[in-house]
């Protein structure tokens, strides 16, 4: 996809999605807004949540390239939650593979040294062992986008894999931020920026809501399988971490993040990002207005 | 025919050292899963000087045990047929065609009293037998020049092919890159502090092959001297047979540079075990065979040996009367996670440049002076260029001589090498009234060493400004330097490292 086109696409999307969802709001759908599933198996609970949202097939077509982002940022290992699941990955690529995506891929710019985190964090073996291609960051393949209507900034380098894909599932973990308060959605596509990405903390809301208007996802799969509590966003500590055993999907990451604060006992009102997102309209932050289905599996 | 095979012996010998350089890299695990210092393992010179020096046994010390009883009964079969760096003089002299006689000097003797100058300064206590010894000089060479130096060749190269973006090329070049960065270039482009100019001095000693072929190994290599000691009497012996006429064919052949020719002319502590005098001679006379030991032809005189061990010991006072032995801490003497106290780290360090070629992050640098004379080409961390990783263990685990201990990962996360301290005057929230805090978010101690008190401030035009300004606990800060190489201010950092509060010190702390 071109950027020209990818650009039109998404402002296609955001007009389509402001537009619309007062109008979900008001008459609720069949389909839930948000879809938040509890159980012991990784795997099941991710595929009861896209299945309450309408199957993966909603979302993945035929021959399409896929990327599933997850955060693959800290050097630690699953039972730290410092990283997304490896389980959760693992079955994100695998129904889109049975969605019949010609590709899917796994990649991340990781904060400490990429191949101690893919490797640590079990992410790498896990989504190849289920089909995906797992590659690092390569530091050239990166494409300044514009942002139009940036308060932050105007334009960022994104990493083309992403710009290029068909479709793009993010699959964030909760955690704890010393700055952000919490790491959700929004914080995952500083994963997929390039260059200095330090500089953003000056103004990290608005700064992470900007980009959000140029990537949309169409999945978000935030892992609350463990969340990380204190010490955010890398932890280390066991003592910091809460089993939840859930997982939350949906396709407005306003409103994943929305509920997201909720598994930490804050609203998304105690979130800039959620705040500014919603004052944008690009999702909905009052978690009264959403249809939400909570499920066992 | 025997130098046919101890040149497939050599080509294999240097393939293995090859592999196990290229090994000696981050691959994600805790462990490398290769024994990547075997060669500096076997080296029996680094483990009679680290004993000397340090009185302490070398990791390898058994393997290097097994080579020096190997020479005791084979001779120099080592320079000739296995070492790497021998291998690559051998390469270099054969760009140029040798014609004729070859000179034939005394200087061999120049290695013996080298050697004795460095053995006598490890019994003083100063450890500079790193510095000549072939194994620990050719992994810190390759290591810290031409591989980075490579590995930028072929970037360039790649990023050139890329941004030409010549449709059916470029298409064709990026597989082969990928084959080339999954196999021999490194995982991200090394830079080392003084690179050219170890390159450089690589390159000189190989050019001294085209003087007179090997010349490192006949005048300069205190191991082929140690060897040659060990092997002066070695049961396999150069027999000329009654054929011999004498007529000097396999002189010209001499790797060790002998006249073999000339009745006793064959010295066993110079020979290389190269067979080319086997395979030279026209006569069919020469061989190698097992017999009985002649008498050791070797004298290097009584008063220049003197003269060598003395130098060595006086060296010790001479390096020691410098600022980097005032008694002061060196604040940017950051040494690896591990690291003994620096008089016994100096005593044990032999610059093999293991540490630095597997740092994860490029941050482990040679030193010049700032660790004194002795201490040239030791590893310091320098946040900037590299923080030391959270989990990693890895210069520990290719240390040769123990001088980097290997710590299990629960000393890891608890061992300091410096601490970090804010520069207020630099820092965004603390005098710019601009948020930030990314040292706290990448502070790796599981309770974070970086915490940062709320705050209200006043921009120009006296606006409050909320910010969260940041501090050190000096009880958890490890030293690791993540802020200091991620700070946003990113030239001159606004937290920075020192080497105060290192675990390995007792006199270097500041808390009571």
């Amino acid at each position: 996809m071109e950027r020209r086109e990818f650009l039109q696409d998404s402002a296609g999307t955001l007009a389509a999605l402001a537009a619309v969802s007062p109008l979900l709001a008001a008459a609720p759908a069949a389909r839930p807004d948000l879809a938040v599933v509890h159980g012991p198996a990784p795997d099941r609970i991710v595929r009861a949540a896209v299945d309450a949202l309408g199957g993966i097939r909603r979302f993945i077509a035929k021959g399409d390239v896929v990327v599933v982002k997850p955060n693959i940022g800290w050097d630690r290992k699953p039972e730290q939650a410092a990283t997304t699941n490896p389980e959760v990955v693992a079955t994100l690529v695998r129904l889109c593979l049975e969605a019949g995506a010609a590709k899917v891929k796994v990649f991340d710019r990781t904060c400490n040294d990429p191949r101690r985190c893919y490797v640590q964090s079990g992410i790498e073996a896990a989504a190849r062992a289920a089909g995906a291609e797992v590659s690092f960051v390569d530091e050239r393949r990166f494409r300044e986008v514009k942002i139009p209507g940036g308060v932050a900034v105007q334009s960022w380098p994104i990493y083309i894999d992403l710009l290029e894909a068909d479709k793009v599932i993010s699959a964030p973990i909760a955690k704890h931020h010393g700055l952000a308060r919490l790491t959700l959605a929004h914080k995952n596509w500083m994963g997929v920026m390039g260059e200095n990405r330090g500089r953003i903390h000056q103004r990290l809301d608005v700064t992470l809501v900007d980009i959000s208007t140029v990537i949309r996802p169409s999945l978000v799969l935030l892992d609350a399988v463990r969340v990380l509590t204190a010490n955010g966003p890398q932890g280390g500590s066991l003592g910091d971490v809460k089993r939840l055993d859930t997982v939350i999907a949906g396709t407005d990451p306003v409103a994943i993040d929305a509920y997201g604060a909720t598994l930490f006992g804050l609203t998304g009102a105690d979130l800039g990002c959620v705040r500014e997102g919603a004052r944008r309209g690009l999702g909905v932050m009052d978690l009264g207005r959403l249809t939400i289905r909570k499920l066992e599996a | 025919m025997r130098v046919r095979a101890r040149r497939v012996t050599q080509g294999l010998f240097l393939l293995l050292f090859v592999l196990l350089f290229l090994q000696t890299e981050q691959k994600g695990a805790d462990q490398l899963g290769y024994p990547v210092r075997l060669f500096l393992d076997a080296d029996p010179l680094l483990a009679l000087a680290t004993f000397l020096s340090a009185h302490a046994l070398a990791g390898g010390f058994l393997l290097s045990l097994a080579l020096a009883a190997l020479t005791a009964v084979l001779g120099r079969v080592f320079c000739g047929w296995a070492c790497p760096l021998g291998t690559l003089h051998n390469l270099a002299g054969a760009l140029r065609r040798w014609r004729g006689p070859q000179r034939v000097r005394g200087w061999f003797r120049a290695k013996y009293l080298l050697l004795v100058f460095l053995l006598a300064g490890s019994a003083a206590g100063l450890q500079l037998t790193g510095l000549f010894d072939p194994l620990s000089l050719l992994v810190r060479h390759l290591a810290l020049g031409p591989y980075p130096a490579l590995n930028f060749a072929a970037n360039a190269a790649q990023d050139a092919v890329y941004r030409a973006d010549l449709k059916p090329l470029t298409g064709m070049a990026e597989p082969v890159f990928a084959l080339l960065k999954k196999t021999v270039l490194a995982f991200q482009q090394p830079h080392f502090a003084q690179g050219a100019l170890l390159s450089a001095l690589l390159v000189a000693i190989l050019l001294l092959n085209l003087g007179e072929r090997r010349f490192w190994c006949r005048y300069l290599c205190p191991l082929g001297a140690l060897l040659g000691l060990l092997g002066r009497r070695a049961l396999l012996r150069r027999e000329a047979a009654e054929g011999c006429n004498a007529c000097g064919a396999c002189d010209r052949e001499c790797q060790g540079g002998l006249q073999a020719s000339e009745g006793n002319g064959w010295i066993g502590s110079e020979c290389l075990y190269c067979m080319a005098c086997d395979d030279a001679c026209p006569k069919n006379a020469v061989s190698f065979g097992f017999g009985r030991p002649a008498a050791p032809a070797l004298d290097l005189g009584r008063r220049r040996v003197l003269l060598a061990g003395g130098a060595g010991v006086a060296a010790v006072a001479a390096a020691r009367a410098t600022p980097a032995f005032d008694g002061r801490a060196q604040p940017g003497l950051i040494r690896p996670p591990g690291a003994r106290p620096e008089p016994e780290f100096l005593a044990r360090c032999v610059k093999c440049g293991e540490c630095m070629k597997v740092c994860t992050t490029n941050g482990l640098q040679p030193t010049l002076f700032e660790a004194g004379p002795e201490g040239i080409w030791s590893p310091v961390l320098v946040p900037v260029r590299g923080y030391c990783e959270f989990s990693c263990t890895l210069c520990g685990q290719v240390c040769p001589t123990g001088a980097i201990r290997a710590l299990t990962p629960a000393e890891k996360a608890r061992w300091r090498i410096g601490t970090a301290m804010f520069d207020r005057g630099r820092c965004l929230p603390h005098a710019h009234a601009t948020p930030c805090i990314v040292c706290e978010e990448v502070c790796p101690t599981p309770v974070k060493a970086i915490w940062f008190e709320e705050v209200q401030v006043k921009d120009r035009d006296g606006r409050a400004v909320a910010v969260k300004q940041p501090h050190v606990d000096l009880k958890l800060c490890i030293g690791c330097g993540i802020c200091e190489a991620k700070c946003p201010v990113a030239d001159l950092p606004a937290v920075r490292v020192t080497s105060i509060g290192e675990s390995r010190s007792r006199t270097n702390q500041l808390l009571l």
